[in-house]
């Protein structure tokens, strides 16, 4: 048979037809497809096995329970935990890139000495070379923690001082320490029970108190209701994030809410609106009129409206004691709805060290002079990035990420995000007690090292925070108060041993006390304070440890216009 | 009747804070890629703010989160799509997006009447060992595929092959809820089935205070949003004459 070139070309046709009737070049071009989209260039997820494990953000004090979603060893989302009774299930906008963040371009990977690359053994003869020869201060930026016992400890030993950096929250519930002597790290606000709140400043949607707490609170009791069962007045003169969603906006000029609220305490008393008898304002209604613009009526008639749903409670965000004063007028401490102390008496004095920032006053660095002295400043890296000691010292600061500081003798890297065993104590300004553990789940870098750890390599007699650790959970087992928070609340009685108590804290459980005990904290006024606190510089973000943002955030915020430049060009917090 | 999935959103809950945003990002692999602009960035899920317009105290703003509003009659980018790389999943309801089969004409984010896709311009890339941190549930898409939300399809696939191991047809609605309403901390995402008229969601989404988005176009999309205050109302209905002002960086 002889093969022409039409035998061919029917063949060629035939063959091409029958083809298509085939998988093979559907099967083909699919697989095309996918090999385009796997270019070796193109980055690709971990593989690996899958399992959700739960902790606590570390990334400021508030503590908030997150689950971990974690692949061949990696976290690779995070999510909050909706059983956790200290954020209820949400985390701020930060907290759900925080596991990209060890992987930032900024992390710090090794030791610097002023511009040089330097190594840990060098680091740590010139801080026991520094500290031998004079005072040393410690700064630490969440207090209570196994890690701050450690720096409590060998200040004692050594010679010098303990140092907080105090956040927004507790720097508002400062003066209350002042006219009580019950230290404002044990006072938190009874959110739960208020009716009528009113914020002079404070972010109270936008990164205050622990992430949940409020905005659950607010989206159940406030938020679309025209008559809310709880109402929300944000004092502020810009429109923020929580004036435009508050029950009522009241704009008065930076700086005049010291007269606001003077203004407004002058009208209870003289119109009786309330039981308490508080010190008279020396600053007349016109006067707080004219300085707040918004004119005498409008003063009385807000003053009328506050106090028409008790219980109520006015918020500062910084340490203004005429706010202050307005609550004592108001009678809001010590009560329910108030300000309140948590339980005290409840916990023996170990205990109370592992749950808060510490038995007796904390010294905030705003009120320590020996820090201008020191031979040495050690800066914890909990402690947030702007933050710029006073002094001349040879400073040794901790930190995951470099912030870009010309002010730093030594730059220490400190393991990330979930790389390092932590406690967690009470979050700032919270009603009730409160402990967990963090333990370390990302796999951290070997150049990294914890200011404790580094203390302890130092002296080695000192006792390691894993160690303190399990002395604080022997301690709360033997208290047997309180409930521990996991899958479900069990009370500690019915726990039969430290280990059960231990297992499940490290499984991501939240010790909570007894709710505080209402009457048991007073605050005398004699005269209304007379000047008012300084004005507090507008920080649009939740209380953020790392000077960079998770690169999504930032990217997202940038993209959506919803931030006001919350990061520089590179990179770095505004 | 076949599930359809969608969403109600209460504004008067939004605050605004972003984490949807991030926290979509974060669930389907979105790169930040540091030279992406507004235009040219992938925001799957966008959180404009708005205002009444008028200064001084009287001033009202309010936050609107844009995404696909999966439309579910002539849906505009299913018809437009030379490459049948985008359709409309009978079973759930939920706009599907093919990357592999996106050839990046992008008929379909000229034709999508609220913006909500976005056309990968780089090829993906993140800081060296992050994408260690990435979500193994979702594949990375390339440069030159057109993108958006899909209601985080790959946490439906996990709910289905969890019922699947269990011998179940059906999933456990808890066992399937997208990141952004998982983010949300004031629960203002709400999500679940429309077609089940026992399921919150289909109650929320009938009730007096909801509206939809550009709705007289007659795409019936399945995001709903509600508000209380008549302004927010007033921004969707093209005769009340309403003065939108939407701020974007």
């Amino acid at each position: 048979m002889k093969l022409t070139r039409r035998d061919l070309l029917v063949w060629s046709a035939g063959a091409t037809a029958g083809l298509i009737v085939t998988p093979v070049p559907w099967k083909l071009l699919d697989d095309v497809s996918i090999w385009t989209q796997n270019w070796k260039w193109i980055p690709q997820p971990t593989r690996g096995p899958v399992e959700v494990k739960q902790s606590f953000c570390t990334l400021c004090p508030k503590g908030c329970g997150m689950r971990v979603r974690m692949a061949a060893g990696w976290p690779v989302g995070v999510s909050g935990v909706s059983s956790n009774p200290i954020n209820r299930g949400a985390l701020c906008p930060l907290g759900f890139g925080a596991h990209q963040l060890n992987w930032h371009p900024q992390r710090l990977r090794a030791v610097r000495h002023r511009a040089t690359t330097s190594s840990w053994g060098e680091a740590r003869a010139a801080f026991a070379k520094a500290s031998g020869e004079g005072p040393i201060v410690i700064v630490d930026g969440q207090p209570g923690r196994a890690a701050s016992s450690v720096f409590q400890a060998f200040v004692q030993k050594r010679g010098g001082s303990y140092r907080v950096v105090p956040g927004a929250e507790n720097q508002a519930l400062a003066p209350y320490e002042n006219w009580s002597g019950v230290p404002a790290s044990t006072l938190g606000y009874d959110l739960e029970n208020a009716q009528t709140m009113v914020s002079f400043g404070a972010p109270l949607l936008d990164g205050w108190v622990t992430p949940g707490r409020f905005t659950r609170l607010w989206a159940e009791r406030a938020a679309g209701m025209a008559e809310p069962q709880l109402r929300l007045i944000q004092v502020e003169s810009p429109l923020s994030r929580t004036a435009a969603r508050a029950w009522r906006w009241v704009p008065v000029p930076d700086g005049a809410e010291a007269a606001l609220a003077a203004g407004l305490a002058r009208v209870l008393l003289d119109e009786r609106l309330v039981p308490a008898h508080g010190p008279v304002p020396s600053l007349t209604l016109a006067d707080a009129a004219a300085q707040t613009g918004l004119g005498i009526n409008a003063i009385q008639d807000l003053a009328r409206t506050i106090v028409s749903r008790p219980p109520v409670v006015a918020i500062a965000n910084d340490q203004n004691p005429a706010i202050a004063a307005l609550n004592v007028v108001l009678g809001a401490v010590g009560v329910r709805g108030g300000i309140v102390t948590r339980s005290r008496h409840t916990l023996s004095a170990q205990s109370v060290q592992a749950v808060r920032a510490a038995p007796s006053h904390v010294s905030y660095v705003s009120t320590g002079a020996d820090i201008i002295s020191a031979r040495a400043v050690l800066i914890d890296s909990t402690v947030p990035w702007d933050f710029t000691p006073p002094t001349d010292a040879e400073v040794f600061h901790f930190a995951a990420w470099d912030g870009g500081s010309s002010k730093v003798d030594w730059l220490l890297p400190a393991p990330g995000f979930l790389e390092e065993l932590t406690d967690v104590p009470t979050a700032p300004a919270s009603a009730i007690d409160t402990y967990a553990v963090a333990p370390a789940l990302a796999k951290a870098p070997p150049e990294g090292q914890g200011a404790a750890q580094f203390l302890v390599g130092i002296d080695p007699h000192l006792i390691p925070a894993e160690k303190i650790i399990h002395t604080r959970c022997e301690g709360l087992f033997r208290e047997r108060v309180g409930t521990v928070h996991g899958q479900e609340a069990t009370p500690v009685t019915t726990l039969a041993s430290v280990q059960q108590l231990e297992e499940r804290l490290w499984e991501g459980a939240v010790w909570v006390n007894d709710p505080p005990r209402s009457g048991d904290f007073r605050c005398e006024l004699s005269e209304w304070p007379k000047t008012a606190g300084p004005v507090p510089p507008v920080n649009r973000l939740p209380t953020w440890l790392a000077p960079v943002l998770p690169p999504l955030a930032s990217k997202l915020y940038q993209e959506s216009g919803l931030r006001e430049s919350p990061e520089g060009e590179n990179g770095r917090k505004a | 009747m076949s599930t359809r999935y969608g969403m109600v959103i209460d504004l008067d809950r939004c605050t605004g804070c972003g984490a949807c945003m991030v926290a979509c990002a974060a669930e389907n692999n979105v790169p930040a890629i540091p030279q992406a602009t507004a235009r040219t960035g992938l925001t799957p899920m966008l959180v404009r703010k708005v205002s009444n317009g008028v200064e001084g105290g009287a001033r009202r703003e309010a936050f609107i989160p844009i995404m696909c509003m999966h439309c579910e009659h002539e849906t505009p980018c299913v018809s437009v799509c030379p490459q049948q790389a985008v359709e409309v999943d009978k079973a759930t309801g939920i706009v599907m997006q093919m990357p592999q089969r996106c050839l990046g004409c992008r008929y379909c984010m000229t034709a999508c009447p609220y913006h909500a896709r976005y056309f990968n311009w780089w090829d993906p890339s993140w800081p060296a060992g992050m994408e260690k941190s990435l979500n193994p549930g979702v594949a990375v898409r390339m440069r030159g595929v057109v993108e958006k939300c899909n209601m985080c399809h790959a946490r439906l696939h996990s709910a289905e092959e969890k019922a699947a191991a269990a011998g179940k047809r059906e999933i456990d609605p808890a066992d399937y809820v997208p990141a952004c309403v998982e983010a949300c901390p004031t629960a203002a995402i709400r999500f679940g089935d429309l077609a089940d008229q026992h399921d919150p969601v289909f109650r929320e989404a009938h009730s007096a205070d909801t509206f939809r988005l550009l709705s007289l176009l007659g795409t019936e999309p399945k995001i709903y949003y509600q508000s209380k205050e008549a302004w927010v109302r007033a921004l969707a209905d093209p005769d009340s004459g309403a003065h939108l002002e939407v701020e974007h960086g």
